[in-house]
């Protein structure tokens, strides 16, 4: 559908965003100072959590997604405006931002934010709305298939694309040295509760052992009973999805009470940077999915990665996994335009439920729900390694991509 | 299946989590039941305290043990200053202009909080070397072995400054009848600015030894409070002794509640048993259920 191996260049980058400053300028004088854009130009509206619990992830969001609008502005043949808000992690805040920016510019289409909570809140405006909406960083699926979804379209890992990663992730083991007890720590949410289904049954049919499935309370700060009960258990392979707090506390307890289990897969819980800052070491072998991980390659991987080093100073050659997860979402925003030929809402979703993706995180379409079709998109499984995350599944030919570190060794030997 | 091994490690893992439940809830305490205020700011002067520790530990590397005493410092000040400046003009003018004025305090320190470090959370830790103790039937993790046994010493130094210093026993009397303490020659209002002080030097504090056990963000003030809060109506307001029993009950029940039916109802329990204790003992385990101490 695109060719998107060409890079980005600075200048061209910076005419695209001039361009579309200017012509937001242009549109703001025209309508009195409200903003929004002309006929022809795709006005996207979005908030990202700059501030509150999740602010370590605004900064990765807004970039990927101001690449991705830099990117449409040199596809497309009109002006891509985006009015990015800071929605304070909070879904009240949320809504009151994207009820601002509609109510003030004549917006096409929505982007989302981080986590089940927000996305959702995000999601909910959009459909009241008749607005397209994609949103990342979101993979509870139920909502797709119970909140009669219309507009919104989730071009991310879902529950089902987790744990199937995470049977890839284990076969990676030779079979002799492979673990088969695997531990749970369910957070009492719903995505808790389908993510925790999901592994049971993927794992059990594969058959692991599943010796221990305990619930917790989101905002928990004491883990040390499912500590117990993991070492009880003889836990080999611990699977959760707490908060990124939770997952850091959860670690530095099991430091503090000398266990660890052979694998560990925090899902959400180890996406953003904050999990090395506050861990250091004690955070290496750490597993997560969050949609994209340096060391995926095609489909405008090389591209992003030139785009992304020449635009932001950096120290690091790994960027961080949520530039590329949402810089992916505007990979499909832009693709669903170009099918469409309009920014009329109704053709960009008739694109979005028929054309298929092609994405830094791979090839797939969307289901009439708004899911990404089973089984199509790539759910990458990263490994935090010397204050990076890495692609450790699936393998790749990329240097940025690491041989999957298995076991994580006892405490007394790291 | 539960094992009694479990049991045991649960118990043992809730006893030294309540002794910083009960340093947490001793400050609260002691303003609640000497100067009738209920400190809404708490828990935020223990997220400050926290903070304190957390950033000399990350600058220099001084363990929070030792970055207490900043915190210590630091909070006796700033207790002060309010009671000087703020809270005078309204203790005894009834209970709505104190929580008004504290819960603008408690927002202030949240905000500044977020708008000076983020919302990121962040921790400190032991800074010291050595692992936890195995006893062979249960683990005795080096940190929290640690921030129990310094929990305990300041409960008990809190307690022998109020039962056998002339200051300690003069804010006794002040809290017994504050009319009648006047009339005795105690400077009240001066007994009520160390009283404050005393109350937010306790916060920061536990702040700084929680700083070593849990993340610490900007708007952990107000669940902290409610764990506050629950242990002061457990053990009795102003009940030092009942304050650390109240703190050992909140953490025994909550491991023990998360063992049996899960950690979803970890909280369900103990707020349960505060519940049972208000219903059926209202003035708290150890409380006179009269005025004052």
């Amino acid at each position: 559908m695109v060719n998107d191996d060409s890079p980005v260049t600075r200048r061209s980058y910076l005419k695209g965003t001039a361009g579309a400053a200017a012509m937001a300028s242009l549109a703001g004088c025209a309508f009195g100072g409200g903003g929004g854009g002309s006929d022809d130009t795709l006005t996207i509206a979005g908030t990202v959590p700059e501030t509150g619990a999740f602010s370590s992830l605004g900064q990765d969001l807004r970039r990927g997604y101001e690449l991705g609008q830099a990117r449409m502005n040199e596809q497309l043949d009109r002006d891509v405006e985006l009015i990015l808000q800071d929605d304070e992690s909070d879904a009240q805040t949320l809504r009151q931002n994207l009820q601002e920016m509609t109510s003030n510019n004549d917006v096409n289409m929505i982007w989302g934010s981080f986590s089940s909570l927000l996305v959702t809140a995000g999601s909910a405006f959009a459909e009241n709305q008749n607005l397209p909406f994609l949103g990342i960083a979101f993979a509870y699926e139920e909502p797709h298939r119970n909140d009669n979804y219309e507009w919104t379209y989730s071009p991310f890992p879902k529950s089902r694309d987790v744990a199937r990663s995470t049977l890839g992730t284990l076969d990676l083991i030779p079979e002799g040295d492979r673990p088969n007890r695997i531990g749970i720590w369910e957070p009492n949410s719903g995505w808790g509760k389908e993510q925790a289904e999901y592994w049971e049954n993927r794992l059990g049919e594969a058959g692991y052992d599943i010796v221990l499935r305990e619930t917790f309370e989101i905002g928990s700060q004491d883990f040390s009973t499912l500590i117990s009960q993991s070492q009880s258990a003889d836990v080999e392979v611990l699977l959760s999805n707490p908060t990124p707090g939770g997952g850091i506390t959860a670690v530095n307890q099991m430091q503090s009470n000398n266990w660890s289990p052979k694998m560990l897969k925090f899902v959400r819980g180890a996406d953003p940077s904050a999990w090395w800052s506050a861990l250091g070491d004690a955070g290496a072998y750490a597993l997560m999915c969050p949609g994209w991980v340096p060391g995926l390659t095609g489909n405008g991987n090389q591209q992003l990665r030139e785009t992304y080093m020449s635009e932001y100073e950096t120290e690091s050659q790994y960027m961080p996994v949520n530039v590329g997860g949402s810089y992916n979402l505007t990979q499909v925003a832009l693709q669903a335009v170009q099918a469409a030929g309009s920014i009329e809402a109704d053709a960009i979703q008739s694109a979005l439920r028929s054309e298929t993706f092609q994405t830094v995180i791979g090839e797939f379409g969307f289901e009439d729900n708004g899911l990404p079709a089973e089984g199509e998109l790539t759910a990458p499984t990263g490994q935090w390694w010397d204050g990076a995350q890495r692609l450790a599944y699936p393998n790749t030919d990329s240097e940025r991509s690491l041989e999957f570190r298995y076991p994580i060794p006892p405490w007394s030997e790291r | 299946m539960v094992t009694g091994e479990l049991v045991s490690q649960s118990i043992v893992n809730g006893l030294l989590l309540g002794g910083i439940y009960a340093v947490a809830a001793l400050g609260l305490s002691l303003v609640f039941g000497i100067m009738d205020i209920v400190n809404l700011a708490h828990g935020h002067m223990l997220m400050v305290g926290a903070y304190v520790a957390i950033l000399l530990f990350a600058a220099t590397g001084i363990t929070p043990l030792l970055g207490m005493f900043l915190a210590i410092g630091l909070l006796f000040v700033l207790g002060v200053v309010l009671q000087k400046v703020l809270l005078k003009h309204v203790v005894g003018e009834g209970i709505e202009q104190p929580i008004i004025i504290l819960f603008g305090l408690a927002l202030i320190l949240q905000n500044i909080g977020q708008l000076v470090l983020g919302g990121d959370a962040r921790t400190a830790d032991l800074g010291i070397p050595g692992s936890g103790i195995d006893l062979g039937f249960v683990f005795l993790s080096l940190p929290r072995t640690v921030t129990f046994v310094v929990a305990v010493l300041l409960i008990v130094s809190t307690w022998a400054f109020l039962q056998y210093t002339r200051t300690g026993q003069a804010i006794r009397a002040t809290a017994q009848n504050r009319t009648a303490a006047k009339h005795m020659g105690i400077d009240t209002d001066r007994i009520y600015v160390i009283t404050l002080g005393i109350g937010t030097a306790l916060a920061g504090a536990a702040g700084a030894l929680l700083s070593m056990l849990f993340p610490i963000d900007p708007y952990i003030g107000w669940s902290y409070l409610l764990k506050a809060f629950a242990v002061v109506v457990l053990g009795g307001v102003g009940s030092i002794l009942g304050t650390l029993v109240g703190g050992v009950v909140l953490g025994v029940s909550e491991n023990l509640g998360a063992l049996y039916l899960g950690g979803g109802y970890r909280n369900v329990v103990s707020l349960l048993i505060f519940l049972g204790v208000l219903l059926l003992k209202p003035e708290g385990l150890f409380g006179s259920g009269g005025d004052g101490e």
